[in-house]
């Protein structure tokens, strides 16, 4: 029965596989957000402690002073463009314009490395200058927060770049549509955490 | 043409947003206000971004109400901890 609206494109893959399931969405969908939620307590309970102990010791500022606002800045233009890019290359997977999706997945790809090579290159600047993670609770905080967050861009770099593999080869297509829709919710979240990131630590 | 968010505003358009916020935030960090007012400024930017991101990127306008609860459930758990930790760093020392 649902063939027909399948091969039409009013039913999309990801609708396709969630139907039948008891909470009506997808077995995919539900894992990557129940991953989510577990990333969340993750960075949550990171981002909470730092929050405390900064309030608790207290004249953090003099070591913040330090971390290059500009870098910050570009850095997180990166990530919002490239959280533009993958939803674009989720739009275009529902247009089953594969061309167009592969294209978005690369840039995003790109962007991601971008994002490390630049956030490699202040590490080098910080550590240059002698700030170590063992310089202090700031730059301890500072380097396991930036560090958790900028593994898991290199994770999301992965996913992309296999996912893009996949859309430039045409007998994998099929597969990819949906897995993009949950990379796209994974790459979103790590945007979301460094959202949060900037400003705790390049402009407080 | 960029395609809509699921019925909402352009994705384009959000991240023109998304910019706009970024430039906002730094905008207020420098500007002479005491630290407190910086502070609130600057994270009520970020929470904007941040939901412009989740609601129209993630798509969790229109979403099932069982991923409300699977997303909302741990971000409540760690406000909660900063919450309940608070009165001890603040009394406490």
């Amino acid at each position: 029965m649902t063939a027909p609206l399948k091969e039409a494109g009013v039913i999309r893959r990801s609708d396709d596989i969630a139907m039948g399931e008891p909470t009506g969405l997808s077995r995919g969908k539900l894992g990557i957000w129940w991953f989510l939620a577990s990333e969340v307590m993750v960075f949550g309970g990171l981002i909470g402690s730092y929050v405390l102990a900064r309030i608790a010791a207290g004249g953090w500022e003099e070591a913040a002073a330090h971390v290059n606002t500009r870098i910050g800045a570009i850095n997180t233009l990166i990530l919002v463009t490239s959280s533009l890019t993958v939803v674009e290359a989720f739009g275009a997977v529902e247009r089953r314009d594969r061309a167009r999706a592969a294209g978005f997945l690369l840039v995003t790809v790109l962007l991601g490395c971008a994002f490390l090579g630049i956030k490699a290159y202040e590490y080098a600047t910080e550590i240059s200058h002698g700030f170590l993670p063992s310089s202090g609770p700031f730059w301890s905080f500072y380097y396991v927060m930036t560090g958790l967050h900028g593994l898991h861009v290199l994770a999301g770099i992965v996913v992309n770049a296999g996912l893009f593999g996949m859309a430039a080869a045409a007998r994998h297509w099929p597969a990819v549509s949906h897995r993009v829709e949950l990379a796209g919710l994974y790459w979103h979240f790590v945007d979301v955490v460094w959202i949060f990131l900037f400003p705790l630590l390049y402009l407080t | 043409m960029s395609p809509r968010t699921h019925g909402g505003p352009s994705y384009v358009s959000i991240w023109v947003w998304l910019v706009v916020l970024v430039f906002g935030g730094l905008a207020v960090a420098y500007l002479p206000m005491t630290r407190g007012t910086v502070l609130l400024l600057v994270f009520e930017i970020a929470l904007v971004k941040a939901t412009l991101v989740a609601r129209y990127y993630m798509h969790l306008r229109g979403e099932e109400p069982l991923i409300y609860a699977i997303a909302g459930v741990p971000v409540l758990l760690a406000i909660g901890m900063v919450l309940t930790l608070v009165p001890d760093i603040v009394f406490g020392k």
